[in-house]
């Protein structure tokens, strides 16, 4: 019984461990010390006051698109279009504001909620093709992610271009979300972040929707069996992990970035997908791995001023607990490996 | 518009459409047998780097192109691993593609270049123009004074037509993508063929990021690939899995980029992304009319066990 | 007659489980040899491990004498062994002349030659009577040019033994005779047929010798001339092994449902219903008999919401239903023990617990505020004592479904589905696969579910378990209704034919 539990977090342990000691490994290949190195990440991330403001803001747009495809995934819609949904939030949230202007803390709430909506709506689209026409959302999304992008680039470069430099003007100061301290840039949007890892994870685990949402995302062919109706359900996965997207974006826009600019959110909906499959697609551990990428990015800042490491590293070190976590997983299912396994515990078990 | 910046877009569009089209090419050889790849963004990447580098150091853009491909071939054998013998996600592995091979070019280029080095630059590859074909008025520009490596990719269409249609190792090679239990009974060997698919994948993909470092700019940057990758995977599905199909498919996106370029410096009438959209947009559209019809090769996307019950 | 064939001793496992144990079996050069057996006996696994697409676990392989190693279906094709799959092997986006052509490395040269390679087939479709357009796409042709492709496909790559894997399954009656004509034919060119099958009527029309396989055993070889239909079906079941233990009722209560001259998929011998009337009252169990494959899987469907009646009417406790799915015919207290428990039953990736209450996760008894909290206590404390009322062996709640056995994952839906005390159960092959006290026990909490009151119905492919159980029995062949029997002392001999379709 316990065996797939033990799996489901052993594998993802090993993957982090093994993932780091190659790239100590690479470290050590530049004839760098890689203890050095991390502890210069170490104190990149943890040093002050400030670092560690700043781990918690980066991880914030992540745990937004690792909650989207956490909720997406358990449903089984493969929704990689978290980017796109990010963006139109975002879009919709600076929109909003820009066009009402100074009027007040009601307009970033209107802002969020626009932005929230707008995700939704992005995730619906690919979502009524998957029910109406049968077409694969994975290909779908990841072309609204670039329909999204290069929208945004007319707003920064054309509609809501200010001054001589591509970029939107920023949020009015009454519309930004406020900071929780004032001197550091950590805002109410983690708060709103993690409060929602938590809802998701209530009504995954905790609901009788949230149940059946599982039930059809597991075995759609039994679902119906069972009275359940999959498309709904389907489509509901669509908008709301689109929603939830959208909502991070409004509140990253609105909190941290304020103007849209070249390059914003690339990368959040890949990153989002990889850190919520490492997750296994549980919402909390989502909102850890995603606080454990953005200490890896703040830190290897300072290792690479340090000690001269690339930053790159870091990524590739990511890349390879993907790898090897999807890797660990998949090779659960080869017919071989399994009874491995199951030979394996069983002689535990007899001991 | 006159003549001249007619035949200016189109020169800049055939331009354009060259790195596409290997990539497009990589993509159909992955799907034709049943490997839906979205990593080649990562493998370009890649290919772009090592195009680069050993451009850089020997001054032979020709040895740089074929060590980018030999790149993208090594890259592209953690996704055949996973994917084929592991009967992993494709679409997992694609993706982490995408975050791995760029970010091992960008280490690789830093460790060589230093962390903040000036720009290093390489030599281009010259345009090799055909005699006597290349006097034509205005076609001949377009088509006959071009680097080798665009020669190359219209020979390589040519070839993957004629292979997919009139050979019989394309006939198993297609059997394996549609129904690779069949092509199993039939004595074609699905596993090799996957991985043959992946070699021949990573090749043209790590070809097309080579050509972007060696024929296109001289330099090599972060993001230099830009999503031409997923352009590319458009391609395949707007082309309909054929290498006409992508072929048109690829030179009409090549127009639409060229557009948007003109545009980027020229007027302000219409916003220039609104054509960098198109691409995405007539899949979305070609998908929505046409649905699970064009759903391409039967069995991509799916891992292939073969003892199963 | 010289020997073809011969496997020693072959079994194939899977898991704990095997599907073949320790089988037998030989074929003649210029015999049909008919391998004949129920659904899941091993038949089609026996034959995978012959041409190379399983590996047997143990035994070994002759050919005309020699050992042999089928490591891959390369092998068993240059061997000259040629097989046509139930579920046709041909690639639906290429023309019958490329998927004939597919994989041949008979001729060197890298282009097809399809001016020679078109002359050959021809050539061998003349001598064989096997007619096709070469350049038809394979989705444009009908399922019996299908199967002569296979066959032609077959004999190309030049196949001396030829394997039938259920040929008449998916056949129209015109379409058999033709097959027939072309095993004669293919005969008297001394070429050698394993012919697979579990319809007694064909195999003694077409059969040398047929060997019966039960249970992934081989039980008993016997010559086409000297055997009939009622001996091979007794070996093919086993019958004569358990006696009827249950007593039988006669209800003359209200029905529950009724089916009035319903229609589905028509034109369908095997996958449809044509004009099926049918009723079921409250405490009796009625009984579908009748060999797989002949509608039971649509009327299923239908009478659990699933799918809908294309034509006539369905009458569920005095309402008729019009549109419907299968949450309304759960609302009205509708059970239902599917045919494939794995894949319509249960959810394997969820835990026993959690499939127990697949379906009452809005009940009060077990959410508040309208199922936005979940008594988990409550919920721990019904599928425990689920658990101890229907044995459920497992080490948890919490232990993912697909890890149990069979038997137990039925009990998790036997307990599901009774729990609902439904006024009507639908119980589709409710023992397939089980073993032998787990077969008890479910036919025993059917029996008790009837004297409840519930109405039953029952479908099976296992005919003693539709003897056994049945109040009154009702056997179908080709989507048709054959006619009803009464349980009580019922005419096997009779049903049996019915069941052949005579």
């Amino acid at each position: 019984m316990q065996k797939t539990k033990t799996l489901n977090v052993l594998i993802p342990v090993l993957s982090i461990l093994l993932a780091f000691f190659i790239g100590m490994l690479i470290i050590l290949a530049l004839g760098k010390n890689p203890i050095e190195a991390i502890g210069y990440l170490m104190k990149g991330a943890f040093g002050s006051k400030t670092n560690l403001a700043n781990t918690v803001v980066r991880s914030m747009p992540l745990i937004f698109t690792g909650l989207c495809t956490c909720f997406a995934y358990r449903c089984g819609v493969f929704n990689l279009g978290g980017e796109g949904q990010f963006l139109a939030g975002a879009m919709a949230a600076i929109t909003v504001s820009l066009l009402i202007g100074h009027e007040g803390w009601w307009v970033s709430i209107v802002a969020v909620l626009a932005g929230t909506v707008a995700g939704g709506i992005w995730g619906l689209l690919p979502g009524i093709l998957k029910t109406w026409r049968g077409i694969n959302e994975m290909i779908t999304t990841i072309m609204f992610n670039y329909v999204a992008t290069l929208f945004m680039g007319y707003l920064y470069t054309t509609a809501l271009r200010e001054g001589s430099v591509p970029q939107t003007a920023p949020v009015p100061d009454a519309t930004k979300i406020g900071r929780i301290f004032p001197d550091l840039r950590i805002t109410w949007g983690i708060v709103i972040a993690i409060v929602l890892g938590i809802a998701i994870w209530y009504f995954l685990f905790y609901t009788s929707k949230g149940f059946q949402l599982r039930a059809v995302g597991f075995n759609p062919v039994a679902s119906s069996y069972n009275g359940l109706s999959v498309k709904k359900y389907m489509l509901t996965a669509f908008i709301v992990s689109g929603a939830i997207a959208g909502l991070g974006g409004a509140a990253d826009v609105l909190g941290t970035q304020f103007r849209l600019i070249s390059g914003y959110g690339g990368g959040y909906g890949f990153d989002g997908v990889a850190l919520a499959l490492i997750a296994q697609l549980h919402p909390l551990a989502t909102v850890a791995v995603a606080y454990f990428f953005a200490v890896l990015r703040v830190g290897s800042t300072t290792m690479q001023v340090g000690t001269g490491v690339p930053t790159s590293v870091i990524d590739i070190i990511q890349a390879l607990v993907i790898i090897f976590a999807v890797a660990g997983s998949s090779m659960m299912y080869l017919p071989k490996v399994r009874k491995f396994v199951t030979n394996l515990f069983e002689r535990k078990e007899a001991k | 518009m006159d003549w001249n910046t007619i035949a200016e877009v189109l020169t800049s569009a055939v331009r354009m459409a060259t790195p596409l089209l290997f990539v497009a090419l990589a993509e159909l050889y992955s799907e034709r047998a049943g490997l839906v790849n979205i990593g080649l963004d990562g493998i370009m990447a890649f290919g772009s780097l090592v195009g680069f580098l050993v451009c850089f150091w020997t001054g032979s853009p020709f040895l740089g192109v074929i060590c980018g491909a030999l790149g993208g071939v090594l890259v592209n054998m953690v996704y055949a691993f996973c994917t084929v013998t592991l009967a992993g996600q494709q679409i997992v592995y694609g993706m982490a593609l995408n975050i791995f091979a760029p970010a091992l070019a960008s280490f690789i280029y830093r460790v060589v270049f230093g962390v903040s080095s000036t720009l290093a630059q390489a030599t281009l590859m010259k345009t090799v123009s055909i005699p006597v074909l290349k006097d034509i008025p205005f076609l001949g520009k377009l088509l006959f004074d071009q680097t080798p490596m665009v020669y190359a990719v219209y020979l390589l269409v040519v070839v993957t037509m004629i292979y997919f249609n009139r050979t019989k190792s394309g006939l198993n090679y297609k059997a394996v993508g549609e129904y690779p239990k069949a092509a199993e009974t039939m004595g074609i060997n699905v596993i090799r063929t996957k991985y043959i698919a992946s070699i021949i994948c990573g090749f043209l993909a790590g070809m097309g990021g080579a050509y972007l470092t060696t024929c296109y700019v001289n330099t090599y940057s972060d993001g230099i690939v830009a999503g031409r990758g997923f352009i590319a995977l458009a391609a395949v599905i707007f082309g309909r899995w054929s290498g006409s199909g992508v072929l048109m498919a690829c030179l009409l996106f090549g127009l639409f980029d060229a557009m948007q370029l003109r545009l980027q410096v020229g007027t302000d009438l219409l916003p220039y992304q609104l054509f960098q959209m198109i691409p995405y947009v007539m899949t979305l559209i070609a998908l929505t009319i046409f649905g699970s019809k064009i759903a391409g090769p039967k069995s991509k996307g799916k891992p292939y066990y073969r003892e199963e019950r | 007659m010289s020997e073809i064939l011969r496997m020693e001793h072959i079994s194939k496992q899977f898991g704990d489980f095997y599907a073949n144990k320790d089988i037998n079996f030989d074929v003649q050069q210029g015999e049909v040899h008919t391998l004949l057996g129920e659904n899941g006996a091993g038949k089609s696994t026996l034959m995978n491990v012959l041409i190379g697409l399983y590996q047997p676990t143990e035994g070994s392989i002759y050919l005309r004498g020699k050992k042999v190693e089928i490591d891959s279906p390369a092998e068993a094709v240059r061997l000259g062994i040629g097989m046509v799959h139930q579920h046709f092997m041909l690639v639906e986006a290429m023309t019958v002349f490329q998927n004939i052509i597919l994989g041949d490395r008979r001729y060197k040269g890298i282009f097809i030659d399809h001016a020679a390679r078109r002359k050959e087939i021809l050539e061998l479709s003349w001598r064989y009577g096997l007619n096709i357009d070469l350049e038809a796409k394979i989705t444009d042709i009908s399922v019996g040019a299908q199967q002569r492709v296979e066959i032609l496909k077959a004999l190309y790559r030049g196949a001396e033994l030829l394997i039938l894997d259920e040929p008449t399954a998916a056949l129209t009656d015109i379409e058999v005779e033709g097959l027939y004509s072309v095993i004669d034919k293919l005969k008297s060119e001394g070429k050698s047929i394993v012919f697979i099958s579990h319809k007694m009527r064909e195999v003694l029309h077409v059969s040398d010798r047929v060997t019966i396989l039960r249970a992934g055993k081989t039980i008993k070889t016997l010559l086409a001339s000297e055997t009939d239909g009622k001996e091979l079906a007794n070996l093919m079941i086993g019958r004569d092994l358990v006696e009827c233990e249950y007593e039988k009722k006669e209800s003359e209560q209200e029905p529950v449902i009724e089916l009035r001259n319903v229609d589905y998929n028509k034109t369908s011998k095997h996958n449809g219903l044509n004009g099926v009337s049918l009723m079921v009252r409250k405490g009796e169990i009625l009984g579908i008999a009748g060999v797989d494959g002949n509608g039971q899987s649509q009327l299923s469907q239908i009478v659990t919401g699933v799918t809908m009646a294309e034509a006539g009417e369905v009458v569920l406790k005095g309402c008729k239903v019009n549109h419907v799915t299968a949450a309304d015919f759960i609302e009205k207290n509708v059970s239902h023990i599917p045919e494939d428990r794995n894949r319509m039953g249960l959810v394997g990736n969820m835990t026993v617990e959690e499939n127990l209450l697949l379906k009452s996760t809005q009940d009060c008894a077990f959410c508040d505020l309208n199922g936005w909290h979940l008594k988990k206590k409550a919920m721990r404390t019904y599928s425990e004592s689920m658990r101890v009322k229907y044995d459920i062996r497992c080490q948890g709640m919490d232990q993912e479904i697909r890890s149990l056995s069979g038997g137990n994952q039925q009990k998790v839906i036997l307990a599901r589905e009774l729990e609902a005390k439904p006024d009507l159960l639908v119980a589709v092959h409710p023992t397939r696969g089980l073993d032998i006290g787990a077969t008890r026990y479910v036919r025993d909490n059917m029996i008790a579910a009837r004297d409840a009151g519930c109405a039953v119905l029952l479908i099976s492919a296992d005919f003693d378990e539709v003897l056994q159980l049945s109040d009154r029995i009702i056997v179908m062949f080709e989507g048709k209704v054959m006619g009803e029997y009464s349980g009580k002392n019922p005419p096997i001999s009779t049903i049996s034919l019915a069941m052949a379709g005579k």
